[in-house]
């Protein structure tokens, strides 16, 4: 078990595990480039989807109209928005194929059908599935039916009834999202990255504790020394935390370069992301660390190859990733059990954070308290299995 | 001094050591000899640490293995079964590892490094990388990290096993030397020249016991046998996994 003599060689260790994790060129493309793509493609998916939101403001609405000599003042009042221009000649194709946003098709009798008082037909082209015409989509539909609104009215009016008498209901959306509860849909992806760079960070050096001494045959010469086992795993452990950490303070800095990379004027929302956000995000997730790579250590003493190590550990960080997926797609509100669940707590506070929101003192020592006795737990296991001379040897 | 009592060991139904008694002595080389499979490996590794015995003891310098496995290892010097390297480490960066888990000072560890360099002929790739070493450079990087803490004991399993001539000349001399340093030298082997040229003492083992004991004298005149490889055949009663 861990004493007061596992410390001073569990310190060897961790240089030794330093100088050699330095040195290896998967430890250090895992800790280094791999961090770098949570942010990566968080910018890549905000340009794309700013460019679907500014569309409209920026491109105004092109619409493609075919039979526009049947609806002259249907085209004057669409006319005053946007650019009327002639169908393509078949309408489906071209809106399958995305060369344009949408088509509307006028047939010959709406002339004859609105005369009469009857619906008159008119048919919007359209693929619901883009979502770059989304935005202009949106527009001709509301267009349209303000029209539509105007010509009822006008019908009311000749009648001699009140156009307000056939809308009982005055609804008035109240937008509440915030810039940043905006930015924070898109941002929501950041407790996932969390959670991966952790595990991608240490996971070279946490596979090395067991798996890889064994495979290369050095974990035998290594046992002989007159050291207590237990510090082979904290000293270990203890240097894969120690890329761990570096791998998510990496991308945590590439978080906060997002703002400067993606300004609002050309975003439509703030992503405010300041140190302050991000340097509280850090710590939330050190406990968390230290029970991630505890867990690693935990799947290295067990495996028999690196490879089969590193099998494990791939679906051991999904495990945690998921309620950072769900989170992202429909943010929930925290219950109580939440905050003491190792990560889960850690990503529910995160969100939190990101969304610019307040988190009360007794969440951070809950989610931190939990994960510290986890990784306490784990740890004290991996020792337990280490010292079993059992594993050692393929028997 | 190393003393095995009663030594026994089970891998599940098999039985690796069926109760080993053997002494080895201080300024003397001993040699555990015996067929593959004899159980000389684990027997070595219940000296120096890696398996606890289902019953009997251990006692390095005095020291029981099982109650106080730390204060053993560190009067032991050991050239374990494995000898895997780190391939990004180099060949000094071995030893001063090891000097540190013994918890020898900076200055100290460089100074014994310097002179273990020097001793087993390592000063041409002492700095390069163990990555691609050779079998003999690869022997002596793990005979010099071994020695880093100038252990009495030293312990070694197989350690000629695939050097060539010069190497195993090399480790030869390295154990004479401990030899007439006064240390108590114990390695095992199941090649016989070396074991009668080399040893003071032989312990015959077959089949997870000894079967026979002495100087290699003693050996042939009690099997009546003129070659130590006869009595050797003679003392594990068949030529089975003779190497």
């Amino acid at each position: 078990m861990i004493t007061r003599e596992t410390w001073r060689p569990a310190r060897v260790v961790l240089r030794k595990e330093l100088a050699d994790g330095l040195r290896d060129r998967r430890t250090l493309l895992m800790a280094l480039v791999f961090p770098l793509l949570g942010p990566l493609t968080l910018a890549v998916a905000l340009h794309f989807a700013s460019q679907t939101l500014q569309k409209v403001e920026r491109e105004g609405i092109t619409l493609p109209v075919a039979g526009r000599e049947h609806a002259p003042n249907l085209i004057a009042f669409l006319g005053a928005e946007a650019r009327i221009v002639p169908a393509p000649a078949d309408p489906e194709a071209a809106v399958r194929a995305g060369d344009v946003d949408a088509v509307l098709v006028i047939p010959p009798e709406y002339g004859a059908r609105l005369r009469e008082g009857r619906p008159a037909p008119v048919r919007l082209v359209v693929d619901e599935s883009r979502q770059q015409s989304a935005g202009v989509v949106a527009a001709v539909k509301a267009l349209l039916a303000a029209w539509g609104r105007q010509a009822a009215a006008q019908r009311l009016v000749a009648r001699g009834i009140h156009p307000s008498l056939v809308e009982p209901l005055a609804v008035e959306t109240v937008d509440l999202a915030t810039p940043e509860s905006r930015a924070a849909i898109f941002l929501s992806i950041l407790p996932y990255f969390v959670v991966m760079s952790m595990f991608m960070g240490g996971m070279a050096v946490a596979i090395d504790t067991t798996a890889g001494e064994r495979e290369r045959q050095s974990l035998e010469p290594l046992l002989v020394n007159p050291v207590p086992r237990s510090a082979f795993v904290v000293g270990k452990a203890a240097a894969a935390a120690a890329f761990s950490a570096l791998a998510l303070a990496e991308t945590l800095a590439g978080f906060a370069l997002l703002p400067a990379l993606l300004p609002p004027e050309r975003l439509g929302f703030a992503v405010r992301l300041g140190p302050g956000v991000l340097l509280r995000v850090l710590l939330v997730a050190l406990p968390l660390l230290l029970l991630a790579n505890a867990l690693m250590a935990l799947v290295a003493v067990r495996a028999r190859s690196f490879r089969q190590a590193q099998t494990t550990i791939s679906f051991l960080m999904l495990v945690p990733a998921i309620p950072g997926v769900l989170l992202a797609l429909s943010p929930v509100k925290a219950h109580g059990w939440m905050l003491v669940t190792p990560f889960l707590a850690e990503q529910v506070i995160v969100s939190r954070l990101v969304r610019g929101e307040a988190v009360e003192p007794v969440a951070w020592l809950a989610a931190g308290g939990a994960s510290l006795v986890a990784a306490t737990l784990v740890l004290l296991l991996t020792v337990k299995l280490f010292e079993s001379g059992r594993l050692l040897f393929d028997r | 001094m190393i003393v095995l009592e009663e030594v026994r060991k089970s891998f599940g139904p098999v039985e690796a050591l069926r109760g080993v008694s053997f002494e080895v002595g201080n300024g003397q080389i001993t040699g555990l000899l015996g067929p593959n499979g004899a159980g000389k490996t684990t027997a070595l590794r219940t000296v120096y640490g890696v398996i606890a015995p289902d019953a009997g003891r251990v006692h390095v310098d005095g020291i029981d293995l099982a109650t106080n496995r730390i204060e053993a290892q560190r009067r032991l010097g050991i050239l374990p079964h494995a000898q895997g390297l780190y391939g990004r480490l180099t060949a000094r960066e071995h030893v001063l590892y090891f000097a540190g888990l013994h918890g020898m000072a900076r200055a100290t560890a460089e100074a014994r490094a310097d002179s273990l360099v020097e001793l087993l002929g390592m000063q041409e790739f002492a700095d390069r990388r163990t990555e691609g070493f050779s079998q003999g450079q690869r022997v002596k990087v793990a005979l010099a990290r071994a020695l880093v803490h100038d252990p009495h004991n030293v312990v070694l399993d197989e350690p000629t096993n695939g050097l060539d001539v010069a190497a195993t000349r090399a480790v030869r001399a390295l154990l004479s030397r401990l030899r007439e340093e006064g240390r108590c030298v114990l390695f095992s082997s199941h090649v016989m020249q070396e074991v009668s040229a080399l040893c003071d003492r032989v312990v015959v083992i077959a089949r997870g016991q000894v079967v026979a004991e002495g100087t290699p004298d003693e050996l042939r005149r009690a099997t009546g046998k003129a070659s130590l490889e006869d009595a050797f055949v003679a003392a594990i009663g068949s030529e089975e996994g003779l190497g």
